[in-house]
């Protein structure tokens, strides 16, 4: 079936079986700053933004992206280069495979906020979908906290 | 200045072996075994061969018989007759999606004469038990020999039992005890990949592997291949923390290519990751500690039981044997003491090295009867530790030479100064949180010593680049998270006195340098920094404009680690001082925990690292090696068990394996312990392996303090602590029930001093519970 929707603020088309997931949709587009890990939707590694919201991108129906808008790291790093800066100053990584994940769930606790800042409890619990098995967590807490600091 | 990767891995840009694709590559996709140990009757692809987009179905009559290793070499490209663990690969489908090539695979059929299968350790070494191999000691660097009894993958000795046994027969008081922990999995988050490409009798290999020459090697004595003609490429790693070292898949993923003639990438799912790899070592561990009337250790015996799984070739080292399991005695003088390490066949998934191999299972036994050992003597478990730690420039009773430094009474001190802030905000990470009303308080500590690397071999290479006196550096290895790239730019930059700007790293493959041992046993920031302080002295002597390549350990041993002299300062390289004696560093932790009595839930409320440094490279880097280390240490002690029932791994996905989210960290807290003595011109510790070490016995410690209830089988989960606490109830008085008010083992005003010293009798656990 064709699939049409925005990916990273463009057009986007594609020819995929209706059982395709997103994560294949938008990696088979060449887009692969959108990793996969678990593949059951626990991990948070394929983490993207539809219609602002966060969704593990290996259990969401590609069909059901049909006229959505789609942002992954890739989108979000040109877009807001802000959010990138913080988890590069604040060395929110090691490895990196989690990274893009932490990236757009960072990105989604910062839309539709009144107010940028938020507790730590609020960061912990928003990002404890997404895992890192590197970092022990403490720099991309920090990480957040300077991205929303910054807006 | 900020890592050097971060932007690209941040922004997504960052391709790793997943992500690679080559004209005309193929998908492949792996038939593994439903049964742990059967007779392969026939094995019907029919079906899937004639599925849409499948180019070929593949067994082990097609590929390579020989079978692979990291040491011994015993693991079959394909099953070959026999299957001997329930995931293990028996055939492999090659399709032009990886879509269809796993819908084919699944329509692959496999028949079965199943027989008897050795599912435990235990079993495995008894006598008349099933054999996992008929004949293990024909394998290529096989250690164990018939002697050995059934099912042995390897079985290593030091000291003496008799000794041991009659020191402790004199002892004043002791212990003896076993403990257990569960096989746990690295819980790296990119899957297992490769892309593997045979063209005109080359190979070329993209691949998740941490240790390409090595890996090279390996290839090439399966495959029966000139090592020249085999080319590893430079890929990042997504997560290793020992995971990533072995061939894995990569010898089926060349011979697929070969067989098809198109480049073939294989990513597992995280389910094969889970049930088909290598990981952690289970452990039965049981621990014999006495000491005198003073609180001296006069003897020990540790005997450790080890879940091989059905292949021995995950592990690297000659004796196929685990070093953390020989040095868990390590950081103690023990005037008699005996340590006895044996790895059985089982038809499980077969383990591999993680994270300071062994060392984690027989820290949690040997700190947590040091515990049981100061509760009977009734004496301050940190004391009881302090009275034993090997000291500075003495003879060690176990032998060996003296060690340069022996700071471990340095750095418990230390940590017992930092519990006397426990609780309070740190610079790193928010207050630990206060525990819920009616919740019992306790603090554990556990100390571990290791040994620091030997400068090995290694190779660099510097490249002029440029105007401006840019630099290029080529590694040999891959960047698999934890820095080492950036370690490598701002070394080269302070030694070349230019800005890291212009100092450009990058990995190179096989063919670019002339050896490295790969990324591992905490070697690489000594290695490296020592490389590049011979590279930045040539570089500076050139005449020409030419590029300077070091290589590190040829044509010579080793260096012995331990150059003597002051941060900063140049001391001659290490591995020109012929006798400097041997280094070890240490890492001592404490939990303080919280435990619901009404129902078992343990909830970890700070943990506090002290850790013995040198000098450190990058501080950021160091400290996240602390604190994921130290999470992983958690995740081990309460979280983590990747169980097997009927020698079915249970734990299919990461929601059943639970690795810790950022909600579950304790607080975390980190002392440095300076001014230790490292290796090399730079005097650098290692760091990647000291802090997932300790937590766990620490932690149990912990709960034994605040409950009285010790338990000795990882992961401490409240449904364990909850049946202690019964029992303990029964046995003692009234049950605990969530009424009690709140009892404070070791107050965290104190330090660890008092942790356990109340003793762990059940009759503690009366419904007024104890105070110190």
């Amino acid at each position: 079936m064709k699939i049409s929707f925005t990916l990273n603020g463009a057009p986007a088309q594609a020819d995929a079986p209706p059982d395709a997931l997103l994560v294949d949709l938008i990696r088979g587009l060449g887009h692969t700053g959108t990793k996969e890990a678990c593949g059951v939707g626990v991990c948070g590694v394929c983490t993207v933004l539809v219609n602002d919201l966060p969704v593990s991108s290996c259990l969401y129906l590609a069909a059901c992206a049909e006229g959505a808008e789609v942002w992954t790291a890739e989108g979000l790093a040109r877009e807001d280069p802000a959010l990138i800066r913080a988890f590069a100053e604040c060395e929110g990584m090691q490895c990196g495979i989690c990274t893009p994940g932490q990236v757009v769930a960072a990105a989604a606790l910062a839309r539709g906020r009144e107010r940028p800042e938020a507790t730590e409890d609020e960061i912990r619990e928003h990002q404890s979908g997404n895992l890192c098995r590197c970092t022990g967590y403490q720099t991309i807490a920090e990480s957040v906290r300077a991205y929303l600091a910054s807006r | 200045m900020s890592r050097n990767d971060a932007w690209a891995k941040a922004s997504g840009q960052t391709r790793y072996a997943a992500d690679l694709s080559l004209p005309g590559m193929l998908h492949a996709a792996v038939v593994r075994s439903m049964v742990p140990h059967a007779r392969i009757l026939g094995i019907s692809t029919k079906q899937a061969e004639a599925a849409d987009g499948v180019i070929g179905v593949f067994t082990a009559a097609d590929v390579n018989p020989h079978p692979y290793g990291r040491s011994v070499r015993d693991v079959p490209i394909l099953a070959s007759g026999v299957v001997r663990f329930t995931g293990e690969r028996v055939a492999a489908v090659v399709a032009e999606s990886r879509r269809a090539a796993e819908a084919a695979a699944a329509l692959v059929e496999v028949s079965y004469d199943e027989l008897p299968a050795v599912l435990s350790a235990e079993e495995a070494i008894a006598p008349g038990a099933p054999a996992v191999h008929d004949a293990p000691w024909d394998y290529p660097r096989a250690v164990a020999r018939p002697a050995d009894g059934p099912n042995v993958q390897s079985r290593v000795v030091h000291g003496s039992l008799a000794g041991a046994e009659e020191a402790l027969s004199r002892a004043e008081f002791t212990v003896d005890r076993t403990y257990s922990t569960p096989s746990v999995h690295h819980g790296y988050l990119e899957p297992q990949a490769c892309v593997a490409a045979v063209e005109n009798g080359r190979v070329r290999v993209w691949a998740a592997n941490k240790s390409p020459y090595r890996l090279r090697g390996q290839l090439a004595e399966c495959l029966e291949l000139d090592p020249a003609l085999i080319e590893i490429q430079p890929v990042p790693l997504g997560g290793d923390f020992g995971g990533k070292g072995s061939p894995m898949d990569i010898p089926l993923c060349i011979e697929l290519s070969r067989l098809t003639g198109r480049p073939v990438k294989l990513v597992l799912r995280y389910v094969e990751d889970l049930t088909a790899t290598n990981p952690r070592h289970p452990a039965r561990i049981r621990v014999r500690a006495g000491c005198d009337a003073g609180g001296r250790l006069v003897g020990m015996a540790v005997q450790a039981l080890f879940n091989g799984g059905a292949y021995a070739g995950f592990k690297p080292l000659a004796n196929v044997n685990l070093h953390g399991a020989e040095d868990c005695l390590m950081a103690y003088d023990i005037p008699a003491s005996y340590i006895e390490s044996v790895i059985a066949y089982t038809n499980t998934v077969p383990r591999g090295h993680m994270r300071s191999p062994g060392s984690p299972q027989s820290a949690f036994a040997v700190e947590s009867a040091l515990d049981e050992l100061a509760a009977t003597a009734g004496i301050d478990p940190a004391e009881l530790r302090a009275r034993n730690l090997v000291q500075p420039g003495g003879p060690r009773h176990s032998g060996g030479p003296a060690w340069a430094e022996a700071r471990g009474g340095e750095t418990l001190r230390a940590l017992r100064a930092a519990l006397q802030h426990a609780g309070t905000d740190s610079p790193a990470s928010p207050a630990a949180p206060s525990p819920p009303p009616g919740w019992r308080q306790g603090t554990g500590i556990a100390v571990y010593a290791r040994g620091v690397p030997r400068l090995g071999t290694t190779s660099i290479r510097l490249v002029p680049a440029g105007e401006h006196g840019r630099v290029r550096v080529e590694v040999p290895i891959p960047e698999t998270g934890t820095g080492s790239h950036t370690v490598v730019r701002n070394r080269l930059a302070a030694e070349l006195g230019i800005s890291p700007d212009d100092v450009e790293v990058v990995q190179v493959s096989t063919a670019g340098l002339p050896a490295d041992p790969g990324v591992g046993a905490s070697r690489v920031t000594v290695g490296m920094t020592e490389a590049l302080s011979r590279a930045a002295r040539a570089w500076r002597a050139r005449t020409r404009d030419e590029p300077v390549v070091v290589e590190l350990g040829a044509g010579s041993p080793p260096g012995p680690a331990g150059t003597p002299g002051a941060a900063g300062q140049a001391a001659p390289a290490a591995g020109d001082s012929a006798a400097a004696a041997p280094l070890v560093s240490y890492c001592a932790q404490a939990a303080r925990v919280a435990v619901d009595p009404g129902t078992g839930q343990v909830k970890v409320l700070e943990i506090i690292s002290a850790v013995d440094t040198g000098q450190i490279i990058n501080p950021l880097a160091h400290q996240m090696q602390i604190d994921g280390g130290t999470v992983m240490g958690y995740g081990f002690a309460c979280l983590e068990d990747l169980a097997e029932e009927d020698g079915q791994v249970l734990a299919a996905s990461l929601g059943d394996f639970k690795i810790a989210s950022m909600k579950d960290v304790p607080s975390l807290r980190t002392v440095l312990v300076e001014g230790g003595r490292g290796v090399g011109t730079a005097n650098v510790k290692p760091i990647g392996e000291l802090a997932n070490v300790p937590t766990a016995a620490a932690i149990a410690n912990a709960v034994a303090a605040a409950t009285g209830c010790r338990v000795r089988d990882l992961p401490i989960t409240a449904e364990k602590v909850f049946w202690a606490l019964r029992e303990a109830g029964t046995a003692g008085g009234p049950a605990s029930g969530a009424g009690d008010g709140p009892v404070h083992g070791a107050g965290s005003s104190s330090g660890a001093g008092a942790a356990g010293s109340a003793g762990e009798k059940a009759a503690d656990m009366a419904g007024k519970g104890r105070v110190r």
